[in-house]
């Protein structure tokens, strides 16, 4: 029987015991996976944070910082029916219910849709616009009479691609439906901007102006240059730290993942620990009849080293498989936690605007034009909170392992000291009891 | 050959002092079954663990084949165990969960005996102590005590040591067994010219041997050759 074989046997002892030693391991070592899992999460959301939105600066008129308070949206009329109805957010609509008193039957109002004048396929964050069925808008010339509608508004309109509406009696056709996220973003549409200024008659005028610098270190120099080329009593040049705070809530969150990570990984070595030094108290005597006839310390101390590692291999197991399940809810909870304030900011920023342009339109079919700043469009911030929160804690194989790794090692060192102990054990002790 | 030269240990206990082994000396020559007999605590354990090199004198020296014993390394210590001697303990000290078969391979992997080897020998010896093959490969804590001591007794022969040192070998058996453990280990006096020293209270097994040695309050005397009674 191999020294391996032998560690094996040993760590089945005393069933029991072991059960509640891998459980113990089980929960550490899990513990430690799912915190290494939210820290590379967290770690590739503010990566991609800080590569998309971190470098986007946004030019409004002067006094219109962050929106279009500035400037008033141009009421348009289209063909298209609003996709939500504001009734249904507060029950306004909802006749009385009473046995006295009158019953005055209440108008249904319906958000504005936000039509929106764009020099690329991007949100006014800057953000890729997801096209879901058909293209973009093509060329972006005045003559473009395409359009990109939000799924939620092609839906209430039972418009598809090529499809047509109108806006002030002009003709455009479906090109294409995107989704961004929200039902509120998705009740818009996108124009072509040369399109949306002459529909306007606003030939020549932006309402905002995204600008993405080629890197964070690039950021104030970009700011700068636009102030001054336009002027910092015509235009506002605000940059992406908006999401500054956010982005460091969500360093916070990867640091404390990765302190929680390594407590929990000391934890597992901790268990580890106490668990071989008490097995070596108690086969003190077994030790010295090994001992007795003729193991070297090395040996001795080379079993005890497999016993561990044959136990946190155990508690590895079943620790991954509870990791893979707990790791997403766990980084969600870590996120929304340290998040909660600089969304719940973010979030009134994006109410506020939707006020703005919601005063623009028309029930059943104004159109803020074209400096309709509605969710998402017009707002800078305005898929912020969600871009914060939808971090995929994904437990790959490759994170696990060295989760893993990291815990056998810790093991290692937590079972040498035990193993070491064994060396100091005389084999006289062979005679105890005797 | 084994030398003892005036061999000493002392323990301390409180304000005392007490010496199990008291300037003891004796020679055996090689192949010889000798027995030392005393009362319980006489020092018999203790004797025998210091020329087991389980302890270490307090002074004194024990000579095997010319080779001091006195100040050698731990890591020597240990290389005389496992090659020079095998011990037959009074309570078995076997490995609990292991089988009898890996319990008598053990010393044979620490020697570094080959896998197939060591299964061949260890084989040879339990079919040597009587114990079926059946019982060869159960766990220990299913054999009975006197299946036990003739495992520990294998396992004592695993590595061809020089000399044996059993401390109460029939102490824990019947009359019938410990008489064939009495047989085993003059049949290995005598076929491999193994030095064996038995500790033990039973007179029937010291006058099968070939000098007795009496311990009375650590210091030992060698009895006549005759029986005692």
């Amino acid at each position: 029987m191999s020294v391996l074989a032998r560690s094996v046997g040993n760590a089945f002892r005393n069933k029991v015991r072991t059960a509640a030693v891998v459980a113990l391991l089980a929960v550490a070592i899990g513990l430690a996976l799912a915190m290494l899992v939210a820290n590379q999460a967290v770690g590739a959301k503010v990566q991609e944070l800080n590569a998309s939105v971190g470098t986007v600066l946004t030019v409004n008129p002067a006094g219109g910082q962050g929106g279009p308070a500035g400037q008033n949206a141009t009421t348009l009329t289209t063909s298209l029916t609003a996709a939500i109805d504001a009734g249904t957010l507060g029950g306004r609509n909802q006749p009385a219910n009473g046995t006295t008193g009158t019953t005055t039957a209440q108008p249904v109002r319906s958000l504005p849709i936000t039509a929106t004048g764009i020099g690329g396929e991007v949100d006014t964050i800057g953000k890729s616009l997801t096209i879901t069925e058909g293209t973009g808008l093509g060329d972006y010339t005045a003559e473009s009479a395409n359009a990109l509608l939000g799924t939620t508004l092609a839906e209430k309109n039972n418009l598809t691609i090529g499809s047509t509406f109108t806006i002030n009696e002009q003709t455009f056709t479906v090109a294409g439906l995107f989704d961004s996220g929200p039902t509120f973003g998705n009740n818009a549409l996108y124009l072509t901007l040369p399109t949306a200024q002459t529909v306007a008659e606003l030939p020549g005028e932006l309402s905002s102006m995204i600008v993405t610098v080629d890197g964070m270190e690039n950021l104030e120099a970009a700011k700068a240059a636009l102030e001054s080329a336009l002027g910092t009593d015509k235009a506002d040049v605000t940059q992406g730290q908006n999401l500054e705070s956010a982005v460091s809530s969500l360093g916070s969150v990867k640091n404390i993942s990765f302190i929680a990570f390594v407590a929990a990984l000391g934890t597992a070595g901790l268990i580890i620990l106490l668990i071989m030094v008490m097995l070596v108290r108690e086969r003190r005597r077994e030790i010295g009849v090994l001992k007795a006839i003729g193991a070297p310390n090395r040996t001795i101390g080379l079993q005890f080293v497999l016993e561990a590692l044959v136990l946190v291999a155990m508690g590895s197991a079943v620790g991954a498989a509870v990791a893979s399940f707990a790791s997403g809810g766990i980084a969600s909870a870590l996120i929304s936690t340290n998040t909660t304030t600089t969304a719940a900011t973010t979030t009134g920023r994006g109410a506020a605007m939707a006020g703005a342009a919601g005063g623009a339109g028309m029930p059943g079919g104004g159109a803020g034009f074209p400096g309709g700043a509605g969710l998402p469009s017009g707002n800078p911030l305005g898929g912020a909170s969600q871009l914060l929160t939808s971090v995929t804690a994904s437990a790959s194989p490759g994170v696990i392992a060295a989760g893993i790794a990291a815990v056998f090692g810790v093991a290692i060192i937590g079972a040498l000291v035990p193993a070491l102990l064994t060396a100091r054990i005389r084999p006289i002790e062979v005679l105890r009891g005797e | 050959m084994i030398e003892v030269k005036n061999l000493v240990r002392t323990f301390n206990s409180g304000d005392r002092t007490i010496k199990p082994v008291n300037d003891v000396s004796f020679v055996l020559e090689q192949g010889t079954l000798a027995s030392i007999v005393g009362k319980s605590g006489s020092g018999k354990s203790t004797l025998l663990s210091l020329l087991g090199a389980l302890d270490k004198p307090t002074s004194g020296d024990v000579v095997v084949n010319g080779v001091s014993l006195a100040g050698m390394p731990d890591g020597k210590l240990t290389e005389y165990r496992r090659r020079d001697i095998g011990f037959v303990f009074q309570q078995f000290n076997l490995i609990p969960n292991l089988s009898a078969m890996d319990n008598v391979m053990l010393p044979m992997e620490f020697a570094g005996v080959r896998r197939t080897e060591r299964r061949q020998r260890a084989t040879d010896l339990l079919e040597q102590v009587q114990l079926d093959p059946e019982k060869q490969v159960r766990r220990i804590n299913r054999l009975s005590g006197g299946e036990q001591q003739r495992v520990a007794i294998a396992r004592a022969l695993a590595n061809e040591p020089k000399l044996i040192l059993a401390d109460e070998p029939t102490g824990n058996l019947d009359e019938q067994t410990g008489d064939h453990i009495i047989e085993l280990l003059s049949s290995l006096r005598r076929d491999h010219n193994t030095t064996i020293l038995v500790v033990t209270h039973d007179k029937a097994l010291a006058n099968k041997t070939d000098r007795r040695f009496r311990l009375q309050q650590g210091r030992l005397t060698e009895e006549p050759a005759r029986a005692l009674v």
